[in-house]
């Protein structure tokens, strides 16, 4: 019998690298990166603004660089190139910044600081230039009334240097807590989102019913195909399947008319029923079988939409009329009424969804439950004689998942106040999928910033480009700039954003932590090209 | 009553007897180990047992409960745990992931548990945690435990999988060829920490190729050849058995060693 003493000590004594806390320190260091591109692209976005946006009958523009011109006190003109002249100095900081980390060299802490300084100020110069706009807007912008492209541009200004006077201010603890940092960020500026935009309504519109809704799919989908490793190419079956739960007991269509408030959970729970019924069969199925059998069931479903399912869900015009929520004082002495067609409350609403569902996914994702999907994700067979009931838990991925687009698409109806089979198509599924894999597999907070990025793209820049374009072609003498339909080309984007990914960055923008690992240490099975290069 | 009663168990594969008419007993608190030369049938015995093949005919009987039919996560919680000859690690979850995965089947959290934080689920993820700790401490491991399981040296990984399979808390632990790929000084390591799992009380059964790690902690062996038994016994008698040499070695081998 050997000696008992040499069981304690590991007989490899290798220094293995600390793996753990590098990459939660690289993860952070991409929330500290995400949150400077961030302010940049707003500021710089915000200064260029005025090349995309159409001249106003009197000749004069909406940029805070025609205050230059117009402004008759002085006052904004010397704010302006302030801001101008601060806002290059920025950007060329945070360039040479980005070189330094890149070459690994260090700097000094105090370089931030002077950042963080420079930051405040073309922030203080931006609040005197809004000050300027909204009190004095005749004398800055001769007779242009408070005008809605103006006013993003100073909020969207304000809005960047601001972050970036966060980012680098605090850049110590953005770095060790980069989680945090980015909640906090994302619910200060996206509860003033709408108080932001005020004067431009369609932009919270998007924000509720582009970028809210395919965050709370992305966050669905990403329990299915992040956490449990199961790729499901039908996730939009399950939104139609909230949206027309919802949809039929708020209308005339059935004469039932339950309160918004209730009809979110019983959409939830109709969707996670089906993602269940869904799965029971055909969960026994691995990777692309299970693939296939999925985006069956996602073009299943909007057919026997449109084909008037026993007559219930309205044919190809769907259920219209559905009732607008009401706020949930409804009936008592602080009555608001319902929303109507404000965008405000809808936007508020799903930001509160969206919280309420990313804190329970955070809570999954750290429990038995979590790891449970995470060992199936990685060996199936292992994990079930590990003692994982295989089958339970997959359908529970698959029943959570659905749950959250049910929430989405019960959301969905009462905002559009109507549902029709066109609102289900493939293309949601693709979306939601392109959303996931370019935010990062597995990681709430990556799919969340991929949900965003891609409905900005898709549903705000693609139908605005028109417009943009075509004032740009005015102002450079191209004018077939103007001419092209650019929401056309939204497929396109998918395809580049998604071989691009792939490509340079495969485990996302934000990689969730295990995904990093396997990024840096090499995948599974090593690429030919390595083994063709020793042969 | 023996703790588990193989009951002379058939798989078929087509036309194939990959195990066929197997018959033996393991007793509470002993090693047995299950050699043979490759392809006689020991690791498919082994998924026959743990549930991963379905079995073609015969029995199957653990605390005199017949494991016919049941799911592999079924015959884990009744207290059979298992590695694989081929490790199979979660590799992208830390070595405590990969251990508090192993405890799944002891914890009580419920969906709504999971999702809503619950205090009760707080509580046992903190006890379950420090019993994953445990666990790596017992096997040498704790100096790992946030190191990703696939960035370890293989003998450790080895190690971490024993340490997986010990998590579930079971009384017949199974380990599939735990001493392949290792160094002769990790061999040694090895042994005592069978034998140690044996004296904390476990029930161990093993397939092993390295004649001095069988012959060395095992009370008893049953030796497989062409998916049928062809010994049985302390590994003395096994020593000896001249079928056991024919096998091994080709058939005359023992008249030659006998006449030698």
């Amino acid at each position: 019998m050997p000696d008992q003493s040499d069981i304690a000590e590991p007989q490899a004594r290798v220094d293995l690298p600390d793996t753990g806390t590098q990459t939660r320190r690289a993860e952070s260091a991409s929330v500290f990166w995400l949150v400077v591109v961030g302010g940049v692209l707003l500021m710089l976005l915000a200064w260029l603004l005025p090349w995309f946006v159409e001249q106003t009958a009197s000749g004069v523009g909406h940029s805070p660089m025609d205050v230059i011109v117009s402004a008759p006190t002085g006052v904004g003109w010397i704010a302006i190139w302030a801001l101008g002249i601060g806002m290059v100095l920025l950007i060329a900081g945070v360039a040479y910044d980005a070189f330094a980390v890149n070459s690994g060299r260090v700097e000094p802490f105090r370089w931030s600081r002077i950042r963080a300084g420079i930051a405040l100020f073309c922030a203080a110069c931006t609040l005197l230039v809004l000050v300027l706009v909204t009190s004095r807007s005749e004398l800055v912008f001769g007779s242009v009334s408070a005008n809605a492209l103006t006013d993003n541009a100073v909020w969207m200004m304000l809005a960047g240097s601001l972050l970036l006077a966060f980012a680098y201010g605090l850049r110590p603890w953005v770095t060790s807590h980069g989680g945090l940092a980015f909640t906090a960020v994302a619910f200060v500026i996206g509860g003033l989102f709408p108080l932001m935009f005020n004067q431009a309504p369609g932009f919270v519109v998007w924000g509720a019913q582009s970028a809210g809704i395919y965050v709370l799919l992305a966050l669905g989908l990403n329990v299915v195909v992040g956490f449990a490793g199961l790729l499901d190419l039908g996730y939009a079956a399950f939104f139609a399947i909230g949206a027309y739960t919802t949809a039929s007991m708020a209308s005339a269509n059935h004469g039932l008319h339950l309160p918004f408030w209730v009809l979110i959970f019983i959409g939830a729970a109709a969707a996670g029923l089906f993602g269940a019924i869904l799965g029971a069969p055909t969960l026994r199925l691995r990777g692309d079988y299970l693939a296939i059998v999925t985006l069956g069931f996602g073009e299943i479903v909007p057919d026997m939409a449109q084909n008037n399912l026993f007559g219930a869900t309205g044919g190809p015009n769907g259920i219209s009329g559905v009732d607008s929520p009401a706020f949930p004082t409804h009936g008592s002495s602080l009555d608001f009424g319902i929303f109507g067609i404000n965008p405000r409350p809808y936007y508020w609403t799903i930001l509160v969804l969206i919280a309420l569902v990313v804190v329970l996914l955070r809570n999954v994702e750290r429990s038995r439950l979590g790891r449970a999907w995470i060992a199936i994700r990685e060996d199936e067979v292992a994990a079930s004689a590990t003692g994982i009931n295989t089958v339970s838990t997959k359908l529970l991925a698959f029943s959570i998942g659905a749950s959250v687009s049910g929430f989405a698409g019960a959301f969905f109806g009462a905002m559009l106040s109507s549902v029709t089979p066109d609102n289900f198509q493939f293309a949601v599924s693709v979306t939601a999928l392109t959303t996931v894999v370019l935010g990062g597999i597995g990681n709430i907070t990556g799919v969340v910033v991929g949900a965003m990025l891609v409905s900005f793209v898709i549903f705000w820049v693609l139908p605005e480009l028109q417009g943009w374009m075509g004032t740009l072609g005015k102002n450079i003498g191209v004018q077939s700039l103007g001419t092209i339909q650019y929401s056309d080309y939204k497929f396109v984007v998918y395809g580049l954003v998604l071989i691009s990914i792939m490509l340079l960055r495969p485990s996302g923008l934000l990689p969730s932590r295990a995904r990093k690992v396997e990024l840096e240490t090499g995948a599974e099975s090593e690429p030919l090209a390595a083994v063709q290069e020793r042969a | 009553m023996a703790l588990l009663e193989v009951d002379g168990i058939v798989k078929r594969f087509g036309g194939l007897f990959a195990v066929n008419d197997v018959s033996f007993d393991v007793d509470t608190g002993q090693i047995v180990s299950m050699i043979g030369p490759n392809g006689a049938g020991k690791t498919t015995a082994f998924n026959c047992i743990t549930g991963l093949y379905p079995l073609s005919g015969g029995d199957v009987r653990f605390k005199d409960v017949s494991l016919l039919g049941m799911q592999p996560h079924r015959i884990t919680r009744l207290g059979i745990s298992r590695t694989f000859q081929n490790i199979r690690l979660f590799s992208y979850m830390t070595a405590v992931d990969n251990v508090m995965v192993g405890e799944h089947c002891r914890m009580h959290a419920k969906v709504w548990d999971d999702l809503l934080h619950t205090r009760r689920a707080r509580k046992e993820e903190r006890a379950v945690e420090a019993r994953a700790l445990g666990t790596l401490r017992r096997l040498g491991l704790e100096r790992y435990a946030d190191v990703y399981a696939r960035n370890l040296p293989y003998g450790l990984q080895r190690r971490l999988e024993i340490a997986r399979a010990l998590a579930s808390g079971p009384t017949l632990l199974l380990l599939d060829e735990p001493a392949a790929g290792l160094n002769p000084q990790e061999k040694v390591e090895l042994m005592g920490v069978i034998s140690r799992l044996r004296d904390d009380g476990l029930t161990i059964f093993l397939i092993e190729h390295d004649m001095r790690v069988v012959m060395g902690i095992s009370d008893r062996i049953v030796v497989l050849d062409y998916g049928e038994k062809i010994a049985e016994g302390t590994p003395k008698e096994v020593r000896e058995n001249p079928r056991v040499i024919d096998a091994y070695l080709g058939s005359g081998a023992s008249e030659g060693m006998r006449s030698a």
